[in-house]
């Protein structure tokens, strides 16, 4: 279990080393702690591996961690099963420094491998150990006693003879860790070839396990850094000293910041709350020194450009010479990708850095590296940090982990109190070190017979140091690249080959990497397994035939065999190319031994495959169908465990061939910053999976971890070749790759963009100016100042009944009077909006009953001449932004109603601000002129043909609610165009105010029904989410009476051409049917984005499986509308902080995605619209605006 | 304008006053103001689904809900599945499934299964893989949680519980 001590819900922690090597009653296996001073025996200088209690606990002690594949569940078997105590009894502490044995990082699948020993040679120890004091305790020989299921027993009695309590109650007995020792023999076994299930599963199923984002101490405070623009780069002279400046100023107004942490390249926030520090971490404005990524376009290009160190590895024979006499000769390319980790959960950690030492809370695969990397930090010696390890997100490799730990670090020290850090998903994608990418050629071909007489292989692989980042950014060490020599597992292939040469090209990094699952070797044996399947096509011999008669391993030969022959294996020679319509089916052999660490390495599981695929030659697209995979794991601790990793390893590793590959920029190196961007494996894609595990429990345990991913590529790729004779050397095999190899187009791709028709704003903005132009002429000799009414003092309040208060507190709502009045943050009322306007900024006012800034000193009628007229009281003319003109219809008990609520809410002092107006329009005597031109028209006056509630909406809908101030094109001056102009679209604040009349651009007309929902509700299912400055509107329109949105819904619906129900629902569904994954194949990598990114809440069909599900893109008014406008805007800003819940996808996604998406959901979704032009111009924008 | 208020939350059977912002996410309240650690923080965006919870029964994902959408609406947590009696026949499938590897998705795999089972009692394994697309899994565990799902239909449909 965790150590839990800050979790109410969690079991009491284990007794720490210290404590155990202090109290009596135990035996223990101890050995000399790293570093510790030579002759030391005091329980700080002593590792701890296996210590048991007199109360019968047995604690074992590993410095590897559990990354979730169930090794604490593994180890506990192991150790129980060498003392001979039931499972139970074990506890294991694994990974936290100041308990235990620094083994290194938990790497390499060597935990049971190479790790467990020590724990298990003390288990034996111990157990010979017992016996021996019981013996003597009870004067027999130790022949005498046996221990079963723990419990000392002598002769053939089945009553235990005497009781650990008594046999250690005195005992402190510290036993020095044995070289080796005599393990139990395998027929003995009771617990290592069982499956055991999983001890840490029901707490991950009912919430009350502790992973490291779950840890939560006494006053802790939440942290989020700001990472800089070269993201996914750890080398280079940038690193570490591009920050320009930081804005401090850009957090004001944000509650509950504590700190703004900036040292070197490296800013940190810390908040009181998680949202205070996240809102913190989007606001802050820094300005960075620019940076030019490396091009990362071809990336074979780039490994072989990139300066790299050959290192011979093998030089067997004489290669050159034996190239020089072959039958037939071969030379092949493989070429390999950049993936993630992918972690489901970005990184987080908790760090407490007080006086007397630093705790860290961290999920870190390395606690004692992390251990070192915080000293060189921090500056204080490594003994005064303490890492206790949780566990976290299944990473597989190396993710933000120990980036994360570090920056808690940072921010836990500059505020004196515990520091919780969460990365963010797009700073995980980004910065995650990445599984590197990886070229290999191999030179060599067929002699005679079919015989391999040369094999040259060289394989470049870039460097995958990773070093903490926070070192990096703040330049604790330099920010030049370290060049590993990693690139070598693997390398020897398992082949015969007379002669062969092996070279690796050692590099520096060339973005930020680590190792991940099978780290050089799954590229490696890529190469190897499809070479050699090249070879076997090459000799017309079957695949696993020709492997069999090269093979130089029998326990490779032996597992080949036994996995074809479990997949019923067909020999056959050449591609097979089975059709079944527009698929074609195939099948693939691969098997390899994972050897890693540095080389030669040490050899891991051997693992064979057979994938079955099957290729749809129309789209491209390749299912996995099928995968048998054997496996030799020589002695398997618990088969369910093995047989659980074997299935994960299939599974993530078929997503790295089928689907993964990290995209990059211009901009910022790595573009992939979510899972649409970045798509993994989901369910529907699963191939079944059938696991042979071979009986090997008489060999020595080899690590289970990582080798069934190793010969995945390389048989999936073979199995594509027997369906489609077609040989890919390149990954992922992405729909687009496929049908490009096998020479055929794209299926009908979305239509281009190409539509003519420019945005209606720019078309206004052109005509502005000569419009105005000739109307300052006149208007600017004829027209003064209307004449001021007199301040009043501050009406009393009490002068109104609360009735006609609540009643102008409705009006208000309808009005929207707080939408524009209001700024960010701000006071409701108190004004200072910057409204933009094809005439200029025009600067909301206060109209609080403040005497001096807002209206407190206005009588009734200078209100409503304002109203009424656009004039203020003191004679001004108020620009048309403010829609009198629509005011103007307002009854007069109406505005009197309003009037007394604005003059009953709280007085704000609060100074207007200029407004910013175009010339001539800034000449605010000219807007008399225009109110000449276009002069409000006064009270509606009922028709009498129509029905009480129409006259009611037109009333709402024209007067107060001023619908058309947004929805009604304006002409060249500025004002509200009449006729069939009325309501047919127009903008507002960056946003289209869509059409509300019969020309709406989507694809069903509006209903009464749908008009009343989307008013009361914010949501058509016909038409889309109020988003923009409509949100607000809806916000305020909650206040008012149903019959009053009745009577707006009735109005508006006569303005459309009515369908039948029927039609309505018969157009949806087909449209539905139209724009389903069914009918549009993800054969794009925009394609795909929208499938991770979009599809979860919009998916046609799927709206009822979410409550955060949006409507259905495909009767979207956004998709519909003739420009990208709305659509872009929603993507950047989301609705989040209007009425709906789609979060804002502007961190997310760079403008390219954006811009493409766009691009792509107009295709698919607007069924016969044109494509949008302009999109890239909308984004650009839009990102400008701040969205 | 920065609104501050409170919300009232019903949650697991229990009434909670929080306090923040209208478009604040729901997980964050659940998490740091709740202590409950079921819905994990995956991606913000409503794209894993690892932060998922159950309201009136349907599946939310909770990192991209304003906390003004749960207001006085029925949240279930994974905490909340368990009864007096032991887990909730999904969640004792998914251990006796086995079906976690890291475990960090799971919330979100039993929440929408749990949420899917309710309005398809007796589904069909390619539907049970449908329904749970857009659920996503880093460590493979796939195999493992769509057969704990069909263990705990054909439970349903047996009336068998399970081991407790």
């Amino acid at each position: 279990m965790n150590h839990s001590a800050m979790n109410d819900s969690a079991p009491p922690p284990p007794l720490s080393r210290r404590a155990l090597l202090r109290r009596g009653g135990i035996i223990a296996v101890v050995a000399p702690r790293k570093g510790a001073p030579a002759g030391d025996s005091s329980e700080d200088a002593l590792d701890l591996h296996v210590c048991l209690t007199a109360e019968g606990r047995i604690l074992a002690f590993s410095g590897h961690v559990d990354l979730g594949t169930g090794i604490r569940t593994a180890l506990a078997q192991m150790v129980a099963e060498e003392l001979d105590f039931p499972f139970e009894a074990v506890e294991m502490v694994l990974g936290d420094t100041a308990d235990t044995p620094d083994q290194g990082a938990t790497i390499a699948s060597e935990t049971i491998q190479v790790t467990s020993v020590a724990m298990r040679i003390g288990a034996t120890q111990i157990r010979t150990r017992l016996i021996g004091l019981a013996a003597a305790a009870l004067t027999c020989s130790e022949d005498e006693i046996s221990l079963r299921d723990g419990r000392l027993y002598r002769g053939e009695a089945d009553i235990p003879a005497i009781g650990l309590d008594t046999l250690l109650a005195n005992e402190r007995l510290l036993l020095p860790l044995a070289e080796s020792a005599q393990f139990k023999p395998i027929d003995h076994h009771r617990l290592i070839g069982r499956s055991v299930a999983r001890v840490d599963i029901p707490a991950k199923v009912d919430g009350s396990f502790v992973y490291v984002h779950d840890v939560r101490v006494p006053g802790m405070l939440h942290g989020r850094v700001v990472r800089p623009p070269y993201s996914g780069m750890d080398a280079g002279d940038f690193v570490g000293r591009s920050l320009i400046a930081v804005d401090r100023d850009s957090l004001a107004g944000i509650p509950g910041i504590r700190a703004l942490v900036v040292e070197g390249d490296f800013i940190g926030i810390v908040a009181e709350r998680e949202e205070q520090a996240a809102e913190a971490a989007l606001a802050l404005k820094a300005e960075w020194r620019s940076f030019t990524p490396p091009d990362l376009s071809d990336v074979a290009q780039a490994l072989r450009t990139h300066p790299s160190t050959p290192r011979l590895l093998v030089d067997e024979g004489d290669v050159e010479t034996a190239l020089g006499k072959l039958e037939k000769r071969l030379d092949r390319t493989y070429v390999w990708p950049y993936h993630m980790h992918g972690s489901i959960g970005p990184s987080c950690a908790v760090a407490d850095v007080r006086a007397d030492g630093v705790t860290v809370w961290s999920g870190s695969q390395n606690p004692f590296p992390l251990q070192n990397d915080l000293a060189v930090l921090t500056g204080l010696p490594r003994e005064q940090i303490d890492i206790i390890r949780h566990e976290a997100a299944g990473c597989y490799g190396r993710n933000c982990a120990d980036d994360v730990a570090a920056d808690a670090v940072l921010l836990s020290r500059a505020v004196g109190a515990p520091v919780r850090v969460q990365l963010t998903r797009e700073q995980e994608h980004l910065w995650e070190p990445k599984g590197a990418a990886q070229l290999i050629d191999i030179k060599g071909g067929l002699g005679p017979g079919g015989s391999l007489p040369a094999y040259d292989f060289h394989t470049w692989y870039p460097s995958n140091a990773a070093p903490t980042l926070a070192l990096l950014l703040t330049g604790r060490i330099p920010n030049q690249p370290a060049t590993l020599r990693m690139g070598d597992r693997t390398a020897v292939p398992s082949y015969d080959y007379e002669n062969m040469r092996l070279t690796a090209y050692d590099m520096p990094p060339i973005v930020r990497a680590s190792w991940l699952r099978g780290v050089s070797a799954m590229p490696n044996v890529f190469a190897h397994e499809s070479y050699i399947d090249e070879l076997a096509h090459e000799a017309g011999v079957d695949p696993v035939e020709f492997r069999l008669r090269h093979i130089n391993d029998e326990r490779a030969a032996e597992l080949t065999r036994a996995t074809a022959e479990r997949a019923n294996w067909q020999p056959h020679i050449g591609p097979r190319m089975e059709e079944y319509g527009e698929i074609l089916r195939g099948r693939g052999f691969a098997q390899a031994r994972y050897v890693h660490g540095s080389w030669p390495g040490v050899g891991a599981a051997w693992a064979a495959w057979v994938a079955d695929v099957a290729v749809n030659r129309t789209t491209g697209e390749v299912t996995v169908s099928r995968v048998t995979v054997g496996q030799d794991t020589g002695m398997v601790v618990n088969p369910a465990g093995v047989t659980h990793q074997v299935h994960g390893n299939v599974l993530q590793s078929t997503s790295r061939v089928l689907r993964e590959e990290v995209s990059f920029s211009q901009t910022t190196a790595v573009a992939a910053r979510d899972w649409g961007a970045y798509p993994v494996l989901t369910f529907p894609e699963l191939p079944a999976i059938d696991v042979l595990l071979l009986d090997k429990q008489h060999e020595a345990p080899l690590g289970a971890g990582e080798s069934a991913s190793v010969p995945s590529a390389a048989a999936i790729v073979n199995a594509v070749f027997d369906a489609t004779g077609v040989r890919f050397r390149e990954l992922p095999l992405t729909p687009e790759r496929v049908l490009a190899g096998l020479g055929r187009l794209p299926p009908s791709a979305p239509a281009a963009p190409q539509l003519s028709a420019k945005s209606r704003r720019f078309g206004l903005w052109s005509k502005l100016g000569a419009a105005f132009a000739g109307a300052a002429t006149f208007a600017a000799a004829s027209f003064a100042l209307a004449p001021s009414i007199a301040p009043i003092a501050r009406p009393d309040p009490a002068t109104w009944s609360a009735a006609t208060i609540e009643r102008g507190r409705q009006l208000a709502a309808l009005g929207a009077c707080a939408v524009c009045h209001t700024v960010k943050d701000g006071v409701p009322y108190a004004g200072g909006l910057a409204l933009e306007t094809p005439f200029g900024m025009v600067m909301t006012t206060n109209i609080t009953p403040d005497p001096e800034t807002g209206i407190g000193n206005w009588s009734y009628p200078a209100f409503e001449r304002a109203m009424r007229a656009g004039i203020h009281r003191d004679g001004r003319h108020l620009y048309p932004a403010f829609p009198y003109a629509s005011y103007a219809k307002t009854s007069e008990a109406d505005l009197q109603a309003l009037y007394a609520f604005l003059m009953s809410q709280p007085a704000v002092r609060q100074e207007n601000q200029p407004s910013r107006m175009v010339f001539p329009v800034n000449l605010r005597p000219l807007l008399a002129g225009w109110n000449l031109l276009f002069r409000p028209q006064g009270e509606l006056k009922p028709e009498p043909a129509r029905s009480d509630e129409w006259n009611r909406g037109r009333y709402l809908v024209d007067g107060l609610g001023h619908c058309g101030a947004c929805h009604t094109p304006r002409n060249a001056l500025g004002a509200e165009r009449g006729g069939r102009a009325y309501l047919s679209g127009g903008e507002a604040e960056g946003w289209e105010a869509p059409a509300l009349t019969r020309i709406s651009a989507g694809p069903l007309p509006w209903s009464e029904a749908e008009l009343y929902a989307y008013l009361r509700t914010g949501t058509s299912q016909h038409h889309g989410a109020a988003a923009g400055p409509m949100a607000p509107v809806i916000a305020e329109l909650k206040e008012l009476p149903d019959a009053d949105i009745k009577a707006m819904a009735s109005y508006l619906a006569s303005l459309s051409e009515p369908l039948p129900d029927a039609e309505i629902e018969a157009r949806a569904s087909r449209i539905e049917l139209a724009t389903s994954a069914a009918a549009n194949p993800a054969t794009s990598p925009v394609a795909r984005l929208y499938q991770g990114a979009c599809a979860a809440c919009h998916e046609p069909g799927r709206t009822a499986a979410l409550v955060n599900a949006g409507p259905a893109l495909g009767l979207s008014s956004k998709l519909h509308a003739a420009t990208p406008t709305n659509l872009v805007n929603m993507l950047l800003e989301g609705g989040q902080h209007g009425i709906g819940s789609m979060p804002s996808f502007a961190t997310a996604l760079d403008d390219r995605q954006i811009a493409e998406l766009a691009g792509y959901l107009r295709g698919r979704f607007a069924r016969g619209k044109p494509g949008w032009e302009g999109i890239e111009e909308a984004v650009t924008k839009a990102r400008k605006a701040g969205r | 304008m920065r609104t501050t208020r409170r919300f009232a939350l019903r949650v697991n059977g229990a009434d909670h006053l929080v306090e923040g912002e209208p478009h604040t996410p729901l997980l964050f309240f659940l998490r740091n103001d709740l202590s409950l650690n079921g819905p994990k923080f995956g991606c913000g965006l409503g794209e894993c689904g690892a932060c998922t919870v159950l309201i009136d029964g349907i599946a939310a994902r909770a990192c991209a809900l304003p906390v003004r959408l749960a207001e006085e609406r029925e949240i279930v947590t994974l905490e909340g599945l368990a009864g007096s009696a032991g887990p909730d026949p999904v969640q004792q499938a998914f251990i006796d499934a086995q079906a976690a590897q890291c475990g960090y998705c799971i919330n979100g795999m039993i929440m929408t299964a749990k949420a899917f089972l309710a309005v398809n009692p007796a589904p069909s394994e390619a539907q049970v893989r449908e329904a749970l697309r857009y659920n996503l899994c880093r460590c493979g565990t796939h195999v493992e949680i769509v057969r704990a799902v069909m263990l705990a239909v054909a439970r349903a449909r047996t009336g068998e519980t399970g081991t407790p």
